[in-house]
């Protein structure tokens, strides 16, 4: 089995085999998804890549739990290589910071960039400095508009956005004995991550539950304003089966506006982990799942293409890694696969 | 020494605080960051266009909180306008899309200043709402799509192009600073925009038309604002309505360090362009430290503190 496995990360590296087709999520230019454990450097290269000392920056999007557990996943892989992380920033999704961001830690002369690109139009001027001085760039879920792989980028690294809008849809569905009502809060701004996972709940929930529809659907932009959002939804359907909330912090303000009109029966799905939301979960309450990605997962990968890259060796266009659904039955697990660390005790005593 | 000659001392400080600090964190950068590329023109250039666009709102603000006003909503502004031009320039030529989005600006402005000037309403609560107002329109004018800008003319005069091999963005800070500290230091309308800031009723008195003062500041602050939208728009070849979004407190800091009085009445245009390359030092300095992302703003934080404490501390207290 081992040697199985080792033969396909090989095979995939060659890139001999594009492998297994996740879904529906494509790269692009509709390229296929690559698993990300295959993505990995093979021993025999580490030695000449911890040997370049190589300078690596990683230029987020934002700060969250998410990208803390992607930054770790990047810097122990990169600790293993031998690579030293230089500069880290948040852009808070401001598109000029970002582009500041990667003017400045150009001054550090990194070898690799990790980045999510806040947006494929404002970003391509961004990253052209850095794509012309042959940096290895690996872009987390987006893509700067006309980069070309391998000519710009390493890769595309993401998480199996369609994936988890599906499960997102198969989660509510069982909650719901696949009948009822269903509000859709969707992130009303154009990112693609949130739109691709938005979307894919829409899509399953309209496609494969003919007995369920969607009754309300309300954009969010500021998750601030989800309390009162969920109220004006439940107060036009006080029968809602379920409510589908586009990211786990908007999903604190829908539970809290269902509290406060002492509703049980509603189930809330969301996507990534919160520790609030994962409570409620393990408590009964009204929240049925949440669906998280493996991101400390997605860091390594980022970090591994990006070695790949510098060793020369070939790395597919698009990588994904997969969406795990937690439940109240496999919350410690599921905790740990997503972000390496442990479940909040609050969630795995009240369990 | 006489109480006299130790409060003029202190006042010293007070008002040299903006230089002394910007010296210091430039030297302490310099000599911790010296192998990390802090000091190479490319990454000191970086800043100065980095801070291009927050200079030249400072220079607008510095004129409407000298008048005693206060503006919040340049931030949307820069959006409408640079979208504004964006979009205009998908049709029409070049000069149309500059008019449009300055355009744009000075008319936000000049609403923001009406209200004010005229309907005697404060201008923290009528800014406050046309920042909301203005956000909202920004997201709903293009439906949240970014608006590239394919023009390499405009691209050239507003974001990357050089003169003489300076590039443009200086060129424009150069440019807002020098006019603006001629404007405010040495013209009357400069005087009577301190004048009317200082003490507002003995303007009038003194027969300066106050409303017509407010409702220029105000103007002022909407077409830089406008032109920062340009220079966005020009860097990052293309407009989206997230431009500007974060500027506001980088740029009321920016303004208060450089020692320009929240309350009216005393301000200093080459403060604010020291207070804005302060904040971008602070940035890219913290950055080239390799500090994570909330060590780098709690630094940031402190050291805005100290500046802000220093520069505004009451002597009379």
């Amino acid at each position: 089995m081992k040697l199985l496995i080792k033969q396909l990360a090989t095979s995939a590296l060659l890139g001999l085999v594009s492998v297994s087709a996740m879904a529906q999520t494509v790269g692009p230019n509709g390229e296929t998804a690559t698993l990300s454990a295959e993505v990995t450097v093979p021993d025999d290269s580490v030695a000449a890549i911890q040997a370049a000392n190589y300078k690596a920056a990683l230029l987020w999007h934002d700060q969250s739990d998410f990208v803390n557990a992607v930054s770790a996943g990047a810097t122990d892989e990169f600790k293993r290589l031998g690579i030293e992380v230089v500069a880290t920033t948040s852009a808070g999704f401001d598109a000029a910071k970002q582009r500041s961001d990667i003017e400045t830690s150009m001054a550090r002369e990194p070898d690799i960039i990790l980045s999510l690109p806040l947006d494929p139009v404002t970003s391509a001027a961004a990253f052209e400095e850095a794509r012309d001085s042959g940096v290895s760039l690996v872009f987390l879920s987006n893509l700067p508009a006309g980069y070309e792989h391998p000519r710009d980028y390493a890769a595309i690294v993401t998480d199996d956005l369609f994936q988890m809008g599906k499960q997102a849809a198969d989660a509510l569905a069982s909650a719901m004995g696949g009948k009822g009502t269903v509000g859709w809060i969707y992130h009303d701004a154009d990112y693609y991550v949130t739109n691709q996972r938005d979307n894919a709940f829409k899509t399953t929930i309209e496609n494969d539950y003919p007995d369920i529809s969607i009754v309300a659907e309300q954009g969010i932009s500021d998750p601030a304003r989800a309390e009162e959002i969920a109220n004006a939804m439940l107060l036009k359907n006080p029968d809602l089966g379920g409510i589908y909330v586009t990211w786990a912090g908007p999903a604190e303000g829908v539970l809290a506006a269902l509290r406060a009109n002492g509703n049980k029966t509603t189930k809330i799905v969301t996507l990534d982990l919160s520790e609030p939301v994962a409570l409620d979960m393990v408590r009964g309450g009204n929240v049925a799942a949440l669906i998280a990605d493996e991101a400390y997962e997605l860091g390594r990968a980022m970090a591994a293409a990006a070695a790949l890259r510098l060793a020369g060796k070939e790395v597919p266009a698009f990588v994904a890694a997969p969406a795990i659904t937690v439940t109240a039955d496999n919350v410690a697990e599921g905790w740990k696969k997503s972000l390496n660390i442990d479940a909040p005790a609050s969630v795995t005593s009240a369990n | 020494m006489t109480p006299n000659a130790a409060l003029l001392r202190r006042i010293d400080l007070q008002r040299s605080v903006i230089y002394l600090g910007f010296l210091a964190i430039f030297l302490f950068f310099a000599l911790t960051l010296h192998d990390d590329g802090f000091l190479t023109s490319r990454n000191l250039t970086n800043i100065v266009l980095q801070t291009a666009p927050a200079t030249i709102m400072a220079i607008g603000l510095v004129f409407a909180l000298s008048a005693g006003e206060i503006d919040l909503s340049f931030g949307s502004v820069v959006a409408v306008a640079a979208l504004t031009a964006a979009v205009v320039m998908q049709t029409y030529p070049m000069v149309v899309g500059i008019v449009a989005g300055l355009g744009a600006g000075a008319l936000i402005g000049a609403l923001n200043g009406v209200l004010v000037a005229y309907l005697r309403l404060p201008s923290f609560l009528v800014t406050l709402a046309t920042m909301g107002l203005f956000a909202g329109i920004a997201r709903s004018m293009t439906d949240l799509r970014s608006i590239p800008v394919l023009n390499d003319t405009f691209t050239g005069i507003f974001g990357s192009g050089s003169l003489f091999t300076i590039p443009s963005l200086v060129l424009w800070t150069i440019a807002a600073v020098v006019i603006g500290h001629i404007v405010y230091r040495n013209t009357r309308f400069g005087a009577h925009v301190l004048a009317t800031g200082d003490n507002a009723r003995a303007a009038q008195v003194s027969g300066i038309k106050v409303p017509r003062i407010r409702l220029s500041v105000l103007t002022l602050c909407g077409t830089m604002a406008g032109l920062a939208g340009l220079l966005y728009a020009g860097r990052l070849q293309a407009a989206k309505y997230t431009l500007g979004e974060s500027d506001l407190m980088t740029v009321i800091a920016a303004v208060i360090v450089g020692g320009t009085a929240l309350g009216g009445g005393k301000g200093s245009i080459i403060g604010a362009l020291l207070g804005s390359l302060l904040m971008g030092m602070l940035n890219n300095g913290l950055i080239l430290m390799g500090l994570d992302v909330s060590d780098q703003m709690i630094v940031r934080g402190l050291i805005i503190l100290v500046a802000v404490a220093v520069s505004l501390r009451d002597t009379s207290r």
